[in-house]
């Protein structure tokens, strides 16, 4: 107010524009004064109580930036945040699994989903499935196929195993998931590892085996057996062991069943090892259930590992007890006598891929000698041909099925723009038909 | 060797807070004469996974890990070690002990310019044997060690 009388007295004392200036800055000053006591009467806005988002309790645990807060989202602003549209689909099992579903989405269990992985997906399937609100996967040719051969396997004969190799991206893990589901629900023995990077990348605890070379992982082999026991409860449970089996002090008569042996693995950990062997082998010799081999990331046990030894030597894979368990089926040196071995490689972790694989899976083309003699030279490069699996490569998308799965992207709302012909056509021919590439190239803005 | 204890955040493992939350192979660096290669070491030898935390780690597991531990020279009888070897070196008159004793470069290094660590750090391991006035009389005296146009450099 002194201030304001100040303004007014110098406005009376000097010059005329002086004055039409110090006239404006009294005005300006009395309408702000006047519009301060008209804002005294509306209730001011509580900014120290967020709508939408509340702040965790302090933990003992140092939250990463960004999870600080948790959303409430009953409270969210309804205008940016809508539910995602809601899209029926079929769960893939034995009976849907055929020709009628080609080029169409279908939805994996998410009871599978919780008894195998825990929740979580191989690959890069996890942010798919968040993105698209459901575990949903593109059933293609290359499926029904695998599903036929499955079907096939499933009756008494030997088999080699398969290996399912492809560039990154191009849908191997999405290939297993399905096939292990179908197998799930046809009554398939289903021992399914989602991924055995964690086998070897020494992140899990392991411990040198008593009076033996190779090295124990109990929690890995423990988390194996609740997953089959999960999953394949009713088919273990037709399955006798045949003969008297001991492990440990605990003796199981011949009459029992898989499902008691694996129950001792699930609540014995130290000798889930014993457990998980004595079931590869029983399972393997019998021709009551037709058994299911899917070992995601198979390229791992032929790799180094992280781990060592105690001399601190790099442990390779094959010192590892629970890749002994399954190496065996994808060398030749062990049968199904009634079921399949599927496994998929992974180029996620290349350290994990060893060369003499990636060229076996991947020989150069063979070019004529220009001379015909160095054939019979032995030091002259021959690229080995013979694998002791088969493989089965999964190549890219074909139109229909880019199409089918650039419907589902926009009636998931991932694509906005209207869909045409064109579009999908310049969107498959950029990614060179890879899934993961064509997920890519509508999801990125940049 | 103690027994372990085992507080909310801090293990105290032979005389030294271990944070709980670290990995092993990391934590064990913290005691004074272990280092990264040999803390991956004894994590090998004890069978501990890259990402094993101490944490997670069992009552058994840690009486392992104490035993190995105190088996090895770290800490202050590593401290003691160093420190004898450097009296040691002076007292037998070697080269390398005067160089210590006069808180000067001992690797060969130049001393026309820089040797500032050396400098400041070299010859504390004697300064508990000898005077401020000691050192600065040995550096004088051996001085005509030193060459000519290094001698303005001294204080």
């Amino acid at each position: 107010m002194n201030c304001l009388a100040q303004n007014a007295r110098l406005a009376l004392k000097t010059p005329s524009y002086i004055a039409a200036a110090g006239a404006r800055l009294l005005t300006t000053s009395l309408v702000i004064a006047a519009e301060k006591g008209s804002n005294a009467t509306k209730p001011k806005a509580d900014r120290t109580q967020s709508m939408a988002f509340t702040k965790k309790e302090n933990t003992t645990k140092k939250v990463r930036s960004g999870t600080a807060t948790s959303v409430n989202m009953s409270a969210a602003n309804p205008v940016y945040y809508t539910n995602g549209p809601k899209t029926s689909l079929d769960l893939l099992s034995a009976e849907t699994a055929n020709k009628a579903r080609l080029n169409t989405f279908v939805q994996i269990d998410d009871a599978f989903l919780q008894n195998t992985g825990r929740g979580r997906c191989p690959g890069y399937l996890d942010a798919d499935f968040k993105l698209f609100g459901k575990p949903a996967l593109l059933y293609r040719d290359l499926t029904q196929t695998l599903v036929d051969r499955l079907a096939q396997h499933s009756e008494a004969v030997p088999k080699r195993a398969t290996v399912l190799d492809g560039l990154n991206g191009c849908g191997k893990s999405a290939e297993l998931l399905k096939l292990a589901s179908v197998a799930a629900t046809s009554g398939h023995i289903v021992i399914y590892a989602m991924s055995t990077l964690p086998w070897v990348n020494s992140s899990r605890p392991y411990g040198p085996g008593y009076k033996s070379e190779l090295f124990v992982q109990h929690e890995l082999a423990n988390e194996l057996l609740r997953s089959v026991a999960a999953v394949s409860r009713e088919a273990l449970s037709k399955v006798p062991l045949g003969t008297s089996v001991t492990l440990g002090k605990k003796t199981l008569e011949a009459e029992k069943t898989l499902t008691d042996l694996v129950d001792i693995g699930m609540q014995t950990p130290s000798l889930a090892h014993d457990v998980l062997d004595q079931l590869l082998a029983i399972a393997s010799k019998q021709a009551i259930v037709p058994v299911f081999i899917a070992l995601d990331s198979v390229n791992t046990l032929w790799s180094n590992t992280f781990y060592r030894d105690q001399e601190d030597v790099i442990l390779p894979a094959n010192r590892l007890r629970l890749v002994r368990s399954f190496l065996p089926f994808f060398e030749g040196e062990a049968a199904l006598a009634k079921g399949w071995v599927v496994g998929a490689t992974s180029y996620m972790e290349g350290r994990f891929m060893p060369k003499s694989l990636k060229a076996m899976l991947n020989p150069p083309p063979l070019v004529p000698l220009a001379n015909p003699e160095l054939s019979y030279d032995p030091k002259v490069a021959n690229p080995s041909a013979s694998l002791p699996f088969d493989v089965v490569k999964v190549n890219r998308l074909s139109s229909a099925e880019a199409w089918a799965m650039m419907s589902f992207y926009q009636k998931a709302n991932v694509v906005t723009t209207p869909l045409t012909e064109g579009l999908v056509a310049k969107k498959w021919v950029y990614a060179n038909g890879n899934p993961r590439q064509m997920f890519a190239g509508v999801t990125t803005y940049f | 060797m103690g027994r372990p204890e085992q507080s909310s955040r801090m293990l105290h493992l032979l005389g030294v807070n271990l944070p709980d939350q670290k990995v092993v192979s990391v934590a064990l660096t913290y005691f004074y004469g272990i280092g990264p290669l040999t803390a991956r070491k004894i994590c090998s030898k004890l069978s501990f996974h890259n990402e094993c935390k101490l944490s997670e780690l069992t009552e058994s597991q840690l009486n392992q890990l104490s035993g190995v531990l105190s088996e090895m020279t770290i800490e202050n009888d590593l401290k003691r070690q160093v420190t004898a070897n450097v009296v040691h070196l002076r007292q037998i008159g070697t080269y390398v002990g005067k160089r210590h004793a006069m808180g000067l470069p001992v690797h060969g290094q130049k001393t026309r310019n820089n040797a500032r660590t050396a400098k400041k750090l070299n010859g504390r391991m004697l300064r508990k044997y000898s005077t401020v006035a000691e050192t600065a009389f040995a550096r004088q005296a051996f001085g005509m060690f030193q060459s000519p146009l290094s001698r303005h450099q001294q204080d």
